[in-house]
C-alpha cells in the first residue's frame, strides 16, 4: 500500500501544471482517487464535511444494478442453452455461456465510453465524473445479448458525446446518456435491436427448440388478432412455456440483457431507496401513471364491441408492470437526477407522465411494441419545463407567505 | 410568545463539547482589534504606534460615517499597527499596562435606559463602536442608524458545534443582559424577539424570564438556532424590509457598557473540540481582544489541529497566535486530517459519520458523538441538482435553484428565491452534506454582495 502511494507521488509532478504530462491530470486524478481517498482538506467553512462523496453515491447505484447484471448474464446463457437445445447444461454452464455473451458488451461499453469521458475531461480540464460508471453499465443492460460489439461502441460514443458532453458534460445534459445511446442504436440499426430474432442468442448450427419464435411478450401482444383473448395468447406463446404473469415477473425469457427480471429490479429499487440515492417519488408515480394508462385503455376496450379495438387495449395493468423494460426504466433510468425532474412536485408529474406515456406508446403506437425508452427520453426533455413551472409556483407561494406577515394597511 | 418546531436539518454530534463551567483567564499581555472584521467600515486611524491609550480610547473611525468610532478594548500603549495589501489596517495591537486608565461614557440604570430617546441610545452605540454588535438584514452588515428596523432579533440559541451558550455565559451578568435588552427595545418601534432553545440543560432564569422582549422557543436540529430561521418563522424579510439582529452573548456587553459607563474588559468564550485537551474544554472569561497564544499553548492537545474562531460549521480559521476577535465568542479546535485510505469507496463505512444512508454506521451504529476532522472526504465535482440541500434548510427556499441563480449572477432571480432572508451561515449544512463538495457558503456570500451592489 505504501509502495502504491509512493508510486502515485512519483508520477504526480509529471501531471501537475508545468509537468510533461500535465494534460493527463484528469486521468491521474481519477486513478489516484480511485485507489486512495483524497488527502484534500476543507478550505473555508464548513470545516468538517460529510463522509459521502460522488464516488460513493455512484458506487451505490452500481451495487443496486448488480442483481440485474448477474441475472442478465445467467438469463442470456440459459436462454441460449434452452433454445438451442444444448443438453445437460447446469447453472454454471448457463453462467459461463452468459458471460461469453454479455461481458464483452460491458467491456466495450466501459472502454469506449471511458475513453470519450477521459478525452473530454482532458480537453475541458475538469475531473472525470463518476457518473460514467453508471452510464457505462446501464447501456449494456438495455441491449439484446446478440448486439454486434461495434454497434455497442458506436452507441456509447453517441450517448456520451452527443447525449452528454456537447451540453457541457455531467450535470448539464438534458437526456439520459445511456438511453440516448440506446435510442441511437434503435433508430440507426433497427435490425440489431428490434424484431423477434435479436433477443435470444442462437447458435449458428443450433437445433432450435420447437415452437420458438423469439418474439418478446410485448411483441406477442402487439401481434395478437383483435378478437382473441390476449391472456390466452400469452399463456401459450414461447415454445409452449407460456408468458404467465409469474414468468414475466421472474424474467427468464428473451429480451434485453438486464431489464426482464422483476425481482432483480426490485432489489435494485430497494437499495436505491434505502440508500436515499434513487427517487422513490419518481418510481412510485411512474407506477401510478402506468396504472392510470392501463385502466384507461382497459376501459376503452370494454366500451366497444369485442374486436373493435386492438387486443393490446385489453392488457391488464399488472401485465404492463412486468413486461418490457418498465421496472428497469422506472427504477434506473427515470431516476437519473440530472436528466429527470429535480423538484419534488416535479418528480411526481414527471414520473406519472412517464408511466402514462409508456402505456400510450405501447398500445396506441403501431410501430413499436415497447415505449419505455421513448417515454423517458420525451419526459427528460420536458423535465426542465416541469421544474420551471414548479419553481414559478414556489416563487408565488413565497410572495404569499411574506405577505401574510405584512401589517394590514 | 411562540413555540416553533423545526424538522429539517441535522445535529452534528461533534466530540469535545465544552463543559458548562466558567474559569477566569485574564492574564493576557496584549489585546488586538481587527478592523477588517467590521464589514463595510473604512477605518481612519487616529493613533500611531507608541501612543498611550485608555481602555475606551478612540483608535479609528469610519470614513463613511464619521460618528461611528472604534475604541481600544484595553488601556496601555499602541504596540503595533499592521497593514495588509494596499495599506489596509489589518490589526491594531495594544500592550496592556498595569494600571489601565478608563475613558468614561454615559452611565445609566436599567430603568433609565427604558426612558431614553432612540437618538441618545444610538449616540452611545456609535460613540463606542458597539453598534457593530447589531447587524442589519438583509446582508448582515453593521446596522444603519438612519434606518428604523421593523423588529430586532436576539439569538439566544446555539445549535452549531460549538457556540457559547447564553445560559452559561450570562452567569454573573444577569443584570447587564437585561439592561442590554432594554437598550435594544429603544431602537425599534416593533418588537424585540428573544429566540431561545426549548430545552436547555443549564437554563438561567435571567434568560428565560427576560423582560421587555417577546420570547420564542425553537426546538429541532441545527439550523434551528440560526437567526435567519427565527426571522423566517416569526417576521420574515420581504424585499425592502429591515430587521436588526444581535447575539444574546453580545447583548451582555452592550448592557455592561450602559450600566457601567465604560467598555467591558472581559467576555465569556466557549472553548471546545477534540483539538483541545479534554480537561480544558469549558468556558473561559478572557480579556476582550486578548491574545490567545499562551492560552491555547497550554490547552491544545497533541494532535495537529485547526483553530477556528466560532463554530466548526460557520467559523473562520485563525492562527494559534492570534487574538480574540470582536465577534468571537467561541474557539473550536478540530484535528487536521490528510490521511489516505486504500479503495475508500469500497469500505462499508462503519467508522465514518454521514448524514446519508450510504454508510453502515448510519444504519447500525448509535454513536454519542463523532470525532470529525478537516478532511474533505472526497473531491470537488460538478453540481447536480438533486434537492438534497432542501432537507437542511428549514425555510421556504429551494436551495438548489437559489445556488444555481447565484452561480449565474442572476440577482433578480436570487431575490425572488429568497436570498435576502438568508446569511451564508445558513448554508453551512448544505455544504457539509454536498456530495460534490461545493462551497455553497461562498456562492451565497457572493450572491448577496452582488444583490447589494446592484441595489434592490
Amino acid at each position: 500500500m505504501k509502495l502504491l502511494l509512493d508510486q502515485l507521488e512519483k508520477v504526480k509532478p509529471l501531471v501537475q501544471p508545468g509537468g510533461k504530462l500535465e494534460k493527463l491530470y484528469p486521468l491521474y486524478e481519477a486513478t489516484d482517487t480511485f485507489l486512495f481517498t483524497p488527502a484534500d482538506e476543507t478550505g473555508s467553512a464548513p470545516h468538517v464535511r460529510d463522509a459521502r462523496d460522488m464516488k460513493r453515491t455512484m458506487i451505490t447505484v452500481l451495487i443496486a444494478m448488480i442483481p440485474c447484471v448477474l441475472f442478465g448474464i445467467w438469463k442470456s446463457g440459459h436462454q441460449h442453452n434452452v433454445v438451442n437445445q444444448i443438453a445437460g447444461t447446469t447453472f454454471l454452464d448457463d453462467l459461463i455461456q452468459g458471460s461469453l455473451l454479455v461481458v464483452p458488451i460491458i467491456i466495450v461499453s466501459y472502454a469506449v465510453g471511458g475513453a470519450w469521458e477521459t478525452l473530454f475531461a482532458v480537453v475541458r480540464k475538469h475531473e472525470i465524473n463518476e457518473g460514467f460508471l453508471v452510464t457505462g453499465m446501464l447501456f449494456p443492460l438495455t441491449l439484446p445479448p446478440t448486439i454486434p460489439l461495434w454497434q455497442v461502441a458506436v452507441g456509447i460514443s453517441f450517448g456520451v458525446v452527443i447525449g452528454k458532453e456537447v451540453f457541457g458534460g455531467t450535470g448539464f445534459n438534458v437526456l439520459n446518456p445511456a438511453l440516448t445511446a440506446r435510442a441511437f442504436i434503435f433508430f440507426s440499426f433497427p435490425k440489431a435491436i428490434t424484431g423477434d430474432e435479436v433477443w435470444t442468442s442462437v447458435a449458428a448450427d443450433g437445433q432450435l427448440i420447437e415452437g420458438f419464435s423469439g418474439a418478446t411478450p410485448l411483441a406477442v401482444v402487439a401481434q395478437n388478432p383483435e378478437s382473441v383473448d390476449i391472456l390466452n395468447t400469452l399463456q401459450t406463446a414461447d415454445y409452449g412455456e407460456g408468458f404467465t404473469w409469474m414468468r414475466l415477473f421472474m424474467g427468464d425469457f428473451g429480451g434485453s440483457i438486464g431489464e426482464s427480471s422483476g425481482p432483480a429490479c426490485l432489489i435494485g429499487a430497494a437499495i436505491l431507496i434505502l440508500a436515499g440515492v434513487g427517487s422513490w417519488r419518481i418510481m412510485l408515480s411512474s407506477v401510478v401513471g402506468l396504472a392510470a394508462g392501463a385502466f384507461l385503455m382497459n376501459a376503452v376496450a370494454a366500451s366497444g364491441e369485442p374486436g373493435e379495438f386492438i387486443a393490446f387495449t385489453q392488457l391488464p395493468f399488472h401485465y404492463h408492470l412486468v413486461t418490457g423494460g418498465f421496472l428497469f426504466g422506472a427504477i434506473f433510468m427515470a431516476t437519473d437526477p440530472v436528466s429527470g425532474a429535480a423538484t419534488n412536485k416535479g418528480k411526481w408529474i414527471y414520473g406519472f407522465m412517464i408511466g402514462l406515456l409508456i402505456v400510450l406508446i405501447r398500445v396506441a403506437n403501431p410501430a413499436y411494441p415497447e415505449g419505455v425508452m421513448l417515454a423517458i427520453l420525451f419526459m427528460n426533455v420536458m423535465a426542465p419545463l416541469i421544474d420551471h413551472f414548479v419553481l414559478q409556483a414556489h416563487i408565488r407561494s413565497r410572495e404569499h407567505y411574506l405577505r401574510k406577515f405584512k401589517p394590514h394597511d | 410568545m411562540g413555540s416553533y418546531k423545526i424538522r429539517k436539518g441535522l445535529d452534528l454530534k461533534l466530540k469535545g463539547a465544552p463543559m458548562p463551567a466558567v474559569a477566569n483567564n485574564l492574564d493576557a499581555k496584549f489585546v488586538s482589534i481587527y478592523p477588517p472584521e467590521f464589514t463595510g467600515v473604512k477605518p481612519r486611524l487616529v493613533v500611531k504606534e507608541g501612543d498611550p491609550v485608555k481602555r475606551g480610547g478612540m483608535l479609528f473611525y469610519d470614513k463613511r460615517n464619521e460618528q461611528l468610532k472604534f475604541r481600544a478594548p484595553a488601556g496601555g500603549k499602541i504596540d503595533a499597527i499592521k497593514l495588509g495589501p494596499r495599506r489596509v489596517v489589518t490589526e491594531i495591537s495594544i500592550e496592556i499596562s498595569g494600571d489601565e486608565e478608563l475613558e468614561s461614557f454615559n452611565q445609566y440604570s436599567a430603568e433609565d435606559i427604558l426612558a431614553l430617546p432612540r437618538e441618545e441610545v444610538l449616540d452611545q452605540l456609535l460613540e463606542t463602536g458597539y453598534l457593530a454588535y447589531l447587524l442589519q438584514r438583509p446582508f448582515s452588515k453593521i446596522a444603519d442608524p438612519e434606518v428604523l428596523p421593523k423588529s430586532i432579533f436576539v439569538n439566544g440559541m446555539n445549535t452549531a458545534p460549538f457556540q457559547a451558550d447564553i445560559h452559561i455565559a450570562v452567569a454573573g451578568d444577569e443584570a447587564a443582559f437585561q439592561a442590554g435588552l432594554n437598550v435594544l427595545s429603544r431602537l425599534t418601534n416593533g418588537k424585540v424577539h428573544l429566540c431561545l432553545a426549548e430545552h436547555s440543560s443549564h437554563a438561567s432564569p435571567a434568560v428565560l424570564n427576560a423582560k421587555n422582549v417577546e420570547s420564542h422557543s425553537f426546538s429541532g436540529p441545527h439550523p434551528a438556532g440560526n437567526t435567519s430561521v427565527h426571522i423566517h418563522h416569526i417576521d420574515p424579510i420581504a424585499p425592502g424590509d429591515n430587521v436588526w439582529t444581535a447575539r444574546a452573548v453580545d447583548v451582555i456587553q452592550i448592557g455592561k457598557l450602559f450600566l457601567e459607563g465604560v467598555l467591558p474588559a472581559t467576555k465569556v468564550v466557549a472553548v471546545g473540540g477534540t483539538g483541545i485537551r479534554e480537561t480544558s474544554r469549558q468556558y473561559y472569561r478572557i480579556r476582550v481582544g486578548g491574545g490567545l497564544e499562551h492560552f491555547l499553548e497550554e490547552r491544545l492537545s497533541e494532535v495537529p489541529a485547526r483553530i477556528i474562531s466560532g463554530d466548526a460549521l460557520g467559523g473562520t480559521q485563525i492562527g494559534s497566535d492570534e487574538r480574540l476577535r470582536f465577534y468571537q465568542s467561541s474557539i473550536t479546535a478540530i484535528p487536521k486530517n490528510r490521511e489516505r485510505h486504500l479503495l475508500g469507496w469500497l469500505s462499508p463505512g462503519w467508522g465514518q459519520f454521514s448524514a446519508s444512508r450510504l454508510f453502515l454506521s448510519t444504519w447500525f451504529r448509535r454513536v454519542e458523538a463523532w470525532d470529525l476532522n478537516t478532511n474533505l472526504n472526497g473531491s470537488h465535482r460538478t453540481m447536480v441538482i438533486t434537492g438534497i440541500y432542501d432537507k437542511y434548510l428549514p425555510m421556504k427556499i429551494m436551495v438548489d435553484y437559489l445556488v444555481r441563480a447565484a452561480l449565474a449572477h442572476d440577482t433578480d432571480e436570487t431575490v425572488k428565491l429568497g436570498i435576502l432572508e438568508t446569511d451564508p451561515e445558513d448554508f453551512a449544512l448544505c455544504s457539509y452534506v454536498c456530495p460534490s463538495k461545493m462551497d455553497i457558503m461562498s456562492i451565497i456570500r457572493k450572491g448577496l454582495t452582488e444583490v447589494e451592489e446592484e441595489g434592490l
